[in-house]
């Protein structure tokens, strides 16, 4: 029940996200401050998330030789391919192979 | 009203290749629903009442691993607001549409969509709509199926893979390959860096202060950038 809410709470956020300047603020611009700031934000927050997901139940950050070897080498395949699938195989990939190794 | 079929098939066209990218995120949408012990068609149902791949990933994954509903909620809505960036953009060529088309485009309004139909906003309204439209409905449908595939190999996939850990690396491809000038970089590294010194506080709130912080650090890098 909690998780519905949860999931209606950000159905209607996102929507009035994409809305809003459609339905209701057609002739209004953001502010330039704004925009400048808007441009950072999927940078900053999915960088928190990578290391909020890796944050135990005592919150300890829980970063080992696997995940970093990971991110290294995911890291690297996704600025040199661009490409989320390769990303994907080889950031996993590593990791389990690490793992296995240690 | 009477469909133009070439365009489309052109939208189609246009849209398919941009839906690859979004397959990997979608399959681990369904994992992360069974693994999270969230009602599967409730984490599922995210796909239609929120339709944001990132968006919908944060809130199950932090939901999943115990964060503070408040904090899953808002962490999922600042994902999201890049969407307001769209909405302002697109606002002018959307006044050109009936009202039922300004209510109903923004609901399928994803990256995606945004890059394609950005390109269009010079051709005639009604072949605009139709192409928005076409491709606004190719990538929703795709969506929901793919995301219900997922929930499909959530149970068949072995917890010891720990594939949990796919949602890290799926944002760390994100943020690389959406890095096109520095100030990003600084605000990733500035966002990654606040949230693990603030790591112990309560329910992974110190997520929202890492994001803040990060945001701040570079719209100042971007000021001073020469």
């Amino acid at each position: 029940m909690t998780a519905l809410l949860a999931v209606i709470a950000v159905g209607m956020g996102t929507y009035l996200s994409r809305a809003i300047f459609v339905l209701a603020l057609a002739n209004k611009r953001i502010p330039d401050p704004v925009l400048v700031a808007l441009q950072f934000v999927g940078s900053s927050v999915l960088a928190a998330l990578v290391v909020a997901l890796l944050i135990d139940a005592d919150g300890n950050v829980v970063i080992g030789v696997p995940e970093v070897s990971a991110f290294v080498v995911g890291g690297s395949v996704a600025y040199k391919t661009r490409n989320h699938i390769f990303t994907l195989i080889a950031g996993m990939g590593v990791f389990w192979l690490v793992r296995a190794l240690l | 009203m009477s469909l133009d079929r070439s365009v489309v098939r052109r939208a189609f066209a246009d849209a398919l290749p941009l839906f690859v990218p979004a397959v990997p995120f979608a399959f681990v949408i369904g994992l992360v629903i069974v693994e999270s012990g969230i009602n599967p068609f409730v984490g599922w149902s995210s796909s239609w009442i929120i339709y944001g791949g990132a968006a919908q990933l944060t809130l199950l994954s932090l939901l999943g691993s115990g964060a503070a509903v408040v904090a899953a909620v808002t962490a999922a809505l600042v994902v999201n607001a890049r969407h307001l960036m769209y909405s302002a953009a697109l606002a002018p060529t959307f006044q050109r549409q009936p009202r039922w088309m300004r209510w109903l485009g923004p609901y399928v309004l994803i990256d995606q969509l945004f890059a394609l139909s950005v390109l269009r906003i010079d051709d005639d309204p009604k072949t605009w709509r139709t192409y928005y439209l076409a491709a606004g409905a190719l990538f929703w449908t795709l969506w929901q199926i793919t995301t219900a595939v997922g929930l499909f190999l959530g149970p068949v996939v072995p917890q010891a893979w720990n594939l949990e850990f796919a949602v890290p690396i799926l944002f760390l491809g994100l943020i690389v390959i959406g890095i096109d000038k520095y100030p990003k970089l600084v605000a990733a590294l500035v966002g990654a860096g606040v949230t693990y010194l603030t790591a112990g506080l309560p329910n992974r709130s110190g997520l929202l202060v890492g994001a803040l912080v990060g945001i701040a650090a570079g719209t100042f890098a971007e000021r001073f950038r020469t």
